[in-house]
């Protein structure tokens, strides 16, 4: 195959397949977690974000068409740091390509330039070793060899070639990939899709993985029917879908003109649309009189469907909705990502608004983060992310949403996102201070997780077996034993000052027992005796003890 | 012979021995128990101690209530010195909290007209707890100083807007419950590790100025707080109030001693009457100062200052 330029179509083709050959080695990208914590989900985020894409984006000969739409569903579905990056390199791409009706390689290479540079900027610290740096030098190291023999699939394999030099060197760049023994495993998905592209090119064609798209958008709850009652008022009408199927029996009129038909239509409702195919017409008209309808449509035939539904309950329904939102305006609401049962109660005792339930991988997309944004109804909102691999996420929603009164606190997980919450002064009319409050909880707290090891690990300084108790200081392994108090005590240890530390707020994780936390609450009373304990309930997954200590 | 008496109800929370040192008689009002029984409010822990009631407190907050002492018991207070011709000054918990300033003022009329020539004022403290109480004992000085009961009266209502409470409480669950705070509702919950620092507002209720992380800061902040809001420390008493707060108390008591070398502080206890209703987790200074402004404006902007200095 010698391609000189692609279309929308093919290249719907090629990202499809590029999908499927991720999804095919999802949990090898999955794994390439640099702790030995079980919420490795690199492969799984860039799987989501790049389906969201596809299935937001109808197939289009034009190129820029298609991208468009393509770009427009990543960013909306964006998860985690891989997925928002991934989503950025796309959008860079179709900026390059929105005139586009058709690429030839040249102008997809500089749209894979445009696409590294676009997710440059939308990091605010780009780091090296990652999915930027090889999209970065993967094209530019080839760039001059481009020219005008050069097919797509000559482009594409010295693209995947180069990214793949690169891809070996990330550890060198980065030193916890070199600690932890592995690629970067962003860097190897976006490898992965552009390999996929280049597999259907060669005829290889794959099929995605369709379960994985059964996952559709929430859908609007269906009215109350007891919105429309005896003393309801009737001036919405109805609106009524139909395909009549025209019959060629004597009983019915044989000589149908659009137009005219049309015209009738016109005398009983409005909104108006009709459309012919064959002897088959597909009309949607809003109507007070439907039987004038259906009597007018059955001189000409029958109906193959029918829809009528009544625009006052929705019309009720919607005001409902807007007398309820505009009650609850506040002058400012907080939005949280929390897991676990616990953890959910707490915020929203808390005064958190939304709480959106991130799952044991706290993996919220943009597109979940903007749904809640539309809901809100608050002056000002402040979003606690309260896991680092959605801090971009939350902010690309933010970004998507179009909104400057929405502020993104970095909390990095839900001990820092607590402290935030509980800071918070809701009786204050002053949102800066409000700001303040929470922007000062969620710093500065030393944080110690403990869990157990998902697989064997091993690094210059520490090395733990599948099983083992390992605990994490500030998001770094520091402890690894057989004993889950041991490496509790142990990772305090390594806490500065922590003789001198005053309050540790403990959140104990999903099937934790209370005799546990007994143990836990006596040896800890044992070892620092003027540290102030606040055992919590939060029922989180991944984590057996989440500790906050200040 | 003393020129008037001065009374003030249980909530004023002044131990046996203020009581005494101050000639200061109090009025009990009622506390129910979990049980049903209800009992007098006390002011002395006798019966049941400190640590054993705000234990059983903590465990059963909803099982536990209080009420005032109602016309007929303030009528009954007062009578006897009506009766002799005694002036009677009653100083009553904030009427922002409790319907006591209004019984009591009931009472009064009643007596009045029974013992027309009688000299009754009744002062709405705007204050609960050792705010409160300290405010009893400003009163008590004043008449030591020869002031008559109309000037005591009117100095009180003067300058009850300058006591100040300069604190912290832990747990917001009580006062949730009791509507004794000014807050969203959402607002109480578990505060583990976050000390919300309160003040006196303009309707005799608490409000929550800020928040701090942690004990050390708090103290610093409050330290911070008093040092612009008091007025001629060295020649005040201050008194420290804790419902089970005493390590924390000592702490901040030597602190205040050490920073502005006031004539005394006293760590005082919360009894039940008050206790009830703030629960567990009070730990906090009561000191005249500056008047507080009308919204709390001023000390919200100072909070502000003293937690951004860091």
């Amino acid at each position: 195959m010698k391609t000189k330029r692609i279309d929308g179509l093919l290249f719907e083709k090629m990202i499809l397949n590029g999908l499927a050959n991720l999804q095919a080695s999802q949990e090898e990208v999955n794994a390439l977690n640099v702790f030995p914590v079980a919420d490795g989900d690199t492969g799984t985020n860039m799987c989501k974000t790049l389906e969201n894409g596809i299935r937001y984006a109808k197939a289009r000969p034009e190129m820029g068409a298609y991208l468009k739409q393509l770009s427009d569903g990543m960013l909306l579905g964006a998860r985690g740091n891989s997925g928002v990056i991934l989503s950025q390199i796309f959008k860079g791409i179709f900026l390059e390509l929105t005139h586009c009706g058709y690429v030839n390689p040249g102008e997809l290479r500089n749209a894979f330039i445009r696409g590294y540079k676009v997710a440059y900027a939308a990091v605010v610290q780009p780091a090296e070793g990652t999915i930027l740096t090889v999209a970065r030098e993967g094209i530019e190291h080839i760039r001059q060899q481009i020219d005008r023999s050069t097919t797509v699939e000559r482009l594409l394999s010295m693209y995947a070639a180069e990214m793949r030099k690169t891809l070996a060197y990330t550890p060198e760049m980065l030193p916890v990939l070199k600690e932890a023994g592995v690629v970067d495993s962003g860097a190897l998905g976006f490898i992965l899709i552009i390999e996929g592209m280049l597999k259907y090119l060669y005829g290889e064609v794959l099929t995605p993985n369709r379960s994985a798209e059964a996952k559709t958008l929430p859908e609007e709850e269906a009215p109350s029917l007891t919105l429309f009652n005896e003393n309801s008022a009737f001036e919405e009408g109805y609106c009524m879908e139909f395909i009549l199927q025209r019959l060629k029996s004597d009983r019915y009129t044989q000589r149908f003109s659009l137009d005219r038909y049309l015209e009738d239509l016109k005398l009983y409702g409005n909104s108006i649309a009709a459309v012919q195919d064959g002897r088959r017409i597909k009309v949607h008209i809003h109507t007070l009189r439907p039987a004038k309808v259906i009597t007018l449509s059955q001189e000409y035939g029958e109906f193959l469907t029918f829809k009528l539904e009544n625009m006052q309950l929705q019309h009720n329904e919607h005001m409902m909705r807007q007398a309820a939102a505009q009650g609850k305006h506040k002058p400012l609401a907080v939005v949280a990502v929390v897991n676990g049962t616990g953890m959910k109660e707490l915020f929203a005792e808390l005064g958190c608004d939304y709480v959106i339930d991130g799952g044991a991988s706290m993996n919220t997309s943009s597109q979940e983060f903007v749904d809640v944004f539309r809901k809100v109804n608050a002056e000002h909102i402040v979003v606690l992310p309260n896991n680092k691999n959605i801090i971009l996420a939350a902010q690309q929603a933010v970004t998507l949403f179009g909104a400057d009164n929405i502020t993104v606190l970095p909390t990095g997980s839900m001990v820092e996102g607590y402290f935030a919450i509980a800071m918070d002064v809701p009786n204050s009319t002053d949102i800066d201070f409000r700001l303040r409050q929470m922007r000062e909880g969620g710093n500065s707290i030393e944080t110690l997780f403990s869990t157990t090891a998902s697989r064997d690990y091993s690094c210059h300084e520490i090395s733990c077996r599948a099983g083992d108790q390992i605990a994490l200081l500030n998001g770094e392994l520091v402890c690894v034993s057989s004993d889950w108090l041991e490496v509790l005590l142990a990772g305090l240890e390594k806490i500065p000052d922590m003789e001198e530390k005053e309050t540790c707020v403990i959140f104990r994780g999903a099937g934790i027992s209370e005799e546990a936390q007994e143990q836990l609450s006596q040896t800890l009373t044992e070892r620092y005796p003027m540290l102030e304990l606040n055992f919590i309930d939060g029922g989180q997954s991944t984590y057996h003890w989440m500790l906050g200590v200040l | 012979m003393k020129s008037f008496v001065i009374l003030a109800d249980a909530t004023c929370d002044l131990s046996e021995e203020f009581q005494r040192e101050y000639d200061i008689g109090v009025i009990p009002g009622h506390i129910e128990l979990p049980d049903g029984t209800e009992i007098p409010a006390f002011l002395k822990w006798e019966k049941y101690s400190r640590e054993d009631f705000y234990a059983a407190l903590k465990k059963n907050p909803n099982g536990y209530s209080t009420s005032p002492a109602n016309v007929a018991e303030f009528s009954a207070a007062m009578e006897p010195y009506a009766a002799e011709n005694v002036g009677v000054l009653l100083l009553t918990i904030s009427s922002g909290i409790s319907g006591a300033f209004n019984f009591a003022s009931q009472a009064r009329e009643e007596l009045l007209r029974k013992y027309p020539s009688a000299e009754i004022r009744i002062v709405d403290s705007m204050r609960f707890g050792p705010g409160f109480g300290l405010m009893a004992v400003y009163a008590s000085m004043l008449r030591s100083q020869g002031k008559t009961l109309a000037e005591t009266a009117q100095w009180l209502e003067d300058n009850k807007n300058r006591f100040h409470q300069a604190g912290w409480l832990d747990d917001l669950s009580f006062v949730a419950k009791k509507g004794r705070i000014t807050q969203p509702k959402a607002f109480f919950g578990t505060l583990a590790g976050v000390k919300p620092i309160g003040e006196f507002d303009y309707n005799g209720l608490t409000t929550v100025l800020g928040k701090v992380k942690g004990a050390k800061t708090a103290y610093s902040v409050l330290l911070g707080y008093m040092e612009a809001t008091i007025e001629n420390p060295e020649e005040q008493i201050i008194f420290i109030a804790q419902t089970n707060r005493l390590p924390q108390a000592m702490e901040y008591k030597k602190m205040i001693e050490e920073k502005f070398h006031p004539k005394a502080v006293f760590v005082n206890d919360v009894f039940p009457s008050c206790g009830i209703n703030i629960g567990p987790g009070l730990m906090a200074a009561y000191y005249m100062g500056k008047p507080i402004s009308k919204d709390l404006s001023e000390e919200r902007a100072l909070f502000d200052k003293l937690t951004s200095e860091g």
